[in-house]
């Protein structure tokens, strides 16, 4: 049996920290959720949710985000909604994390963190907006 | 978030109060950024009340490590949370500058 809550909020950076505690609120304390399961869901919506802010919304009129999580015994499954852009994260090259600090980068972490944090990541385009699952199993 | 400063013999002790994300992390990047143009190169950031960073805290660090070790100084973390720690690993941080379990460890080592 699964629980499902929801969130709606501005598509502005000011949401970033509401949306991290609504995370906190929602699932911790439940089984299989320890600091850093949350931690890690918390970053992994934190830089999906900057990534929509920074470039999904570019060029149009303020929009908004939806977080949906649904908690169940063995996985947790976050949906972040937006209507802007669509943005495909397999295209983005992957950042060297093996570089000195000569050849670092500036930019790239945001989706290579999504990326190792979640066990599931998935795109989806549609006439509904763009949905990002994003999956955690414990 | 809040940034507090304080000097220990040359070491500038930054500390960072709070969440260092996309909104906040453009602060973290001017306070640092303005502390090496006044001459504080030298600079321990303590990251002990941080609870939580994304990459955007970690582009305000590298910018800051960079600028410093261009006018001859250097830039070193300490007392990070588990969280953060994981990131700074994730990203190779670790492999690029110094972070010391806690600001007394990084100042013996600093030598101040």
């Amino acid at each position: 049996m699964s629980i499902r809550h929801q969130i709606t909020r501005a598509a502005e950076y000011q949401s970033l920290a509401t949306l991290r505690d609504f995370i906190e609120a929602t699932c911790k304390g439940h089984p299989g959720v320890d600091d850093q399961v949350l931690y890690d869901l918390k970053l992994a919506v934190d830089e999906a949710c900057t990534n929509i802010i920074t470039h999904g919304y570019a060029g149009m009129n303020p929009g908004s985000i939806i977080l949906e999580i649904d908690l169940s015994p063995q996985k947790i499954t976050m949906t972040v909604t937006d209507f802007g852009h669509a943005f495909e994260p397999c295209e983005t090259p992957m950042p060297n994390v093996e570089a000195g600090l000569e050849d670092r980068d500036t930019g790239g972490f945001g989706l290579y963190f999504i990326y190792q944090t979640m066990d599931e990541v998935d795109y989806e385009c549609t006439e509904d907006g763009n949905h990002l699952t994003l999956v955690k199993r414990f | 978030m809040e940034i507090n400063m304080r000097q220990e013999k040359q070491l500038a002790i930054v500390a960072i109060i709070g969440g260092v994300d996309a909104l906040t992390s453009g602060e973290v990047n001017s306070f640092l950024s303005q502390q090496i143009e006044d001459g504080k190169n030298r600079i321990l950031v303590d990251l002990s009340q941080v609870d939580f960073m994304s990459s955007a805290g970690l582009r305000a660090i590298l910018a800051a490590l960079k600028e410093s070790r261009q006018q001859g100084g250097d830039l070193s973390l300490a007392g990070a949370q588990p969280g953060v720690e994981k990131i700074l690993k994730m990203s190779g941080f670790t492999n690029i500058l110094k972070t010391y379990p806690t600001v007394a460890e990084a100042i013996a080592a600093s030598g101040m």
